[in-house]
């Protein structure tokens, strides 16, 4: 296995809000090693995002705080060093590509100088250097005519190519862990492809690790090599690819892959949707957050106490209340898994 | 005659610049697309963002005038029709939009949401009206109490249950549904395609499908339209499409489509277009593909295919491509020379 990069243990934001208390991210652990791909699957509010920006410190104080956990970062707490050195970090170590290529620039600054500002931050370089080097990275990611494109700004780009210079951006200093918030998710389809293949280049040159944070599970199983899944601030289940897709176990992970359109089937099966409405982060239950929605829960256990992590594969684990054999055969009654259970 | 026909439609926006605002070009939103609807039928339209689909939407049912063409519902020519007969189209013409947030009026109550439609259209006593928008709440899944709500108390699934009661309220024969489901979450929108299903059975109704998700176009769509800046490449039965797509934008974007499976992904091979859209204010001459089209050839630069049956898939596979993919056991069509003349004029 390569080199361990980041170890996120048991991390918890919190945003204490007029109304209460919002866990966004609950006891979040995962760990990234390089060269290699973690997707973070989750529906608007689950609390992806939020644990990314955790991860560079970079959630609003006030209202929002990390009250747990740890987020080593090759051996090193990012939440024990000071404010400088996280900076340092920045950009640096972690470098992190946004959703929306059209906010994330800055409207009034020429592209070049924008890429260029992150490497005189963080390298040695004169300014003649740094445009010298924007220019060279926007041909890396593939925009062509990147010369006379460093000159212009965001409003001359297409978004496709907005996304590029983000990507020129996050790479320019060679940074050991790229954080991809939603990259593709406004773009066509035919971009998104383009995208994915140029995060994938990158990724290749650079043996970057790559956390992906996605709602689309067609990304993450064109990409990802580990997946983890989150609903309402808490890992629901987490596992190498493979597994989640053919061997998942979590009633919510079922939800997802059963109410996802199939081009690639030719049968016209009914989608089977997760039912009820996606849960309030004020009134999530102390147990399990998808319990009320999900189908097969257990009224005494399932709401009120989170149930521990359960292994149930090769570096796969699940946290439901549910027992195994019951799980499987519940599963197998789903129409999706009927037909794939040959 | 079809339920709803298309003609030749086209729509061009003005582009106005200086002070004394004179016209200085054209954005070509739509540029001739035709295509026919039965009854009961769902139509998918499908394309990247800036291809038209959404003003096609707007000018079938005449919330925007037409810069040509003809839309004939049921006989009668909507883009000729007078007001009063307009009044009575709209009833039978409704549509939902895109974003549940925005096109949900937040100052209104729900019961005047949906009740609208119907007191412009006076129908019923109040009291008659109240009842309707209770009955309509619990087609579309809500229930009575949420009448007296405003918008901002509901989810993104729950407000375009909202927009698709309003939509229903005039008991429509056709639905152009803008996409309807892009702005829920996964599994919001398997709820909200479900319900569209339900109520297509249950009210024999049309739909118009509008989206740029394919697999959720596919999964809708009993015949798929395929737009490219304003123009139709191709139409064919959403089996047929997906399985033998002939015009060389569609392979491209089927196989852009990432699938969620692994195994699949792993095992399928992708074209990756290159480049972007063109602008619609200065669409490429000729085949409005042939710049990121790998097929291309003198001849695709100078007139755009005509739209067309191939004799290959079935009648209903039609496409605008001098090189359409073939498939086994059909005769190739001779491309038209350029100096033939064969080739039509754009």
């Amino acid at each position: 296995m390569d080199e361990l990069l980041l170890d996120v243990q048991d991390l918890s934001t919190h945003f204490m809000t007029h109304a209460g208390v919002v866990k966004a991210v609950n006891g979040v652990s995962f760990t990234l090693h390089r060269n290699e791909t973690i997707g973070i699957v989750g529906e608007s509010g689950s609390g992806k995002t939020v644990a990314a920006l955790s991860l560079l410190r970079l959630v609003p104080d006030p209202p929002g705080k990390i009250v747990e956990g740890k987020i080593l970062l090759k051996g090193r707490d990012l939440r024990e060093v000071s404010n400088e050195e996280i900076r340092a970090v920045r950009g640096n170590d972690i470098a992190m590509i946004f959703q929306d290529p059209m906010t994330s620039l800055n409207p009034v600054f020429k592209v070049g100088m924008q890429i260029a500002e992150a490497i005189m931050l963080h390298q040695d370089k004169s300014r003649r250097d740094a445009w010298r080097m924007a220019a060279e990275l926007l041909a890396k990611v593939g925009i062509p005519d990147a010369e006379s494109r460093v000159n212009q700004y965001p409003f001359e780009f297409s978004g496709g190519m907005r996304q590029r210079a983000m990507i020129a951006m996050a790479i320019s200093c060679n940074p050991d862990i790229l954080i991809a918030d939603e990259p593709t998710t406004a773009l066509d389809v035919t971009i998104q492809a383009q995208i994915i293949d140029v995060v994938r280049e990158m990724q290749a040159q650079y043996n970057s690790g790559v956390i992906l944070i996605t709602h689309d599970l067609g990304v993450v199983a064109e990409i990802a090599d580990k997946v983890m899944v989150m609903y309402g601030g808490r890992t629901v289940e987490y596992g190498p690819i493979d597994e989640i897709f053919y061997n998942p176990h979590h009633p919510y992970t079922w939800g997802l892959l059963g109410s996802l359109p199939r081009l690639d089937l030719v049968e016209k099966e009914r989608l089977t949707p997760i039912k009820g409405q996606p849960p309030d982060l004020l009134m999530l239950p102390p147990g399990c957050p998808f319990s009320g929605r999900c189908g097969y829960e257990r009224p005494d256990e399932c709401p009120l106490t989170m149930p521990d992590t359960e292994i149930v594969g090769p570096e796969h684990g699940v946290r439901c209340w549910i027992p195994n054999d019951e799980r499987v055969s519940a599963r197998s009654e789903l129409p999706r898994f009927v037909a794939r259970s040959k | 005659m079809s339920f709803l026909e298309v003609r030749d439609l086209k729509k061009h926006f003005p582009i106005r610049t200086g002070i004394l605002k004179r016209t200085t070009g054209h954005v070509y939103a739509v540029d001739g697309i035709s295509f026919s609807i039965e009854e009961g039928e769902t139509l998918g339209i499908v394309g990247e963002s800036g291809c038209g689909k959404s003003t096609a939407a707007r000018v079938i049912l005449r919330l925007l005038e037409a810069t040509a063409g003809s839309v004939v519902y049921d006989g009668i020519d909507v883009m000729k029709a007078s007001r009063v007969e307009m009044q009575r189209l709209r009833r039978d013409m409704q549509i939902i939009f895109q974003d549940p947030y925005a096109s949900l009026n937040p100052r209104m109550r729900v019961r005047n949401i949906i009740g609208e439609p119907l007191r412009i259209h006076q129908i019923g006593t109040p009291a008659e009206r109240r009842q309707r928008v209770i009955e309509l709440l619990e087609t579309v899944g809500l229930n009575a109490e949420h009448a007296e709500r405003y918008p901002h108390e509901f989810s993104g699934g729950q407000r375009q249950r909202i927009g698709v009661a309003r939509a229903l309220a005039l008991n429509p024969r056709l639905i152009i549904c803008d996409e309807p489901v892009s702005a829920l979450d996964v599994s919001i929108r398997a709820q909200v395609i479900n319900l569209l299903e339900d109520l297509q059975d249950q009210f024999k109704l049309t739909y118009v499908f509008i989206a740029h998700d394919l697999s959720v176009v596919k999964h809708t769509s009993d015949r798929v339209v395929v737009m490219y800046l304003g123009k139709t490449v191709e139409i064919a039965s959403s089996d047929v499409l997906y399985d033998r797509p002939q015009h060389p934008y569609t392979e491209a974007l089927l196989s852009a489509v990432p699938i969620p499976d692994p195994e699949t992904e792993r095992n399928r091979r992708r074209i990756v277009l290159e480049g972007d859209v063109p602008s619609p204010t200065k669409p490429p001459a000729g085949c409005v593909f042939h710049p990121r089209c790998q097929r291309a050839q003198e001849v695709c630069e100078t007139a755009m295919p005509p739209l067309e049956c191939t004799g290959d898939a079935g009648a209903d596979h039609m496409v605008a491509c001098y090189f359409a993919t073939r498939y086994e056991g059909v005769p190739k069509r001779d491309a038209p020379s350029k100096d033939t003349g064969e080739a039509p004029a754009r």
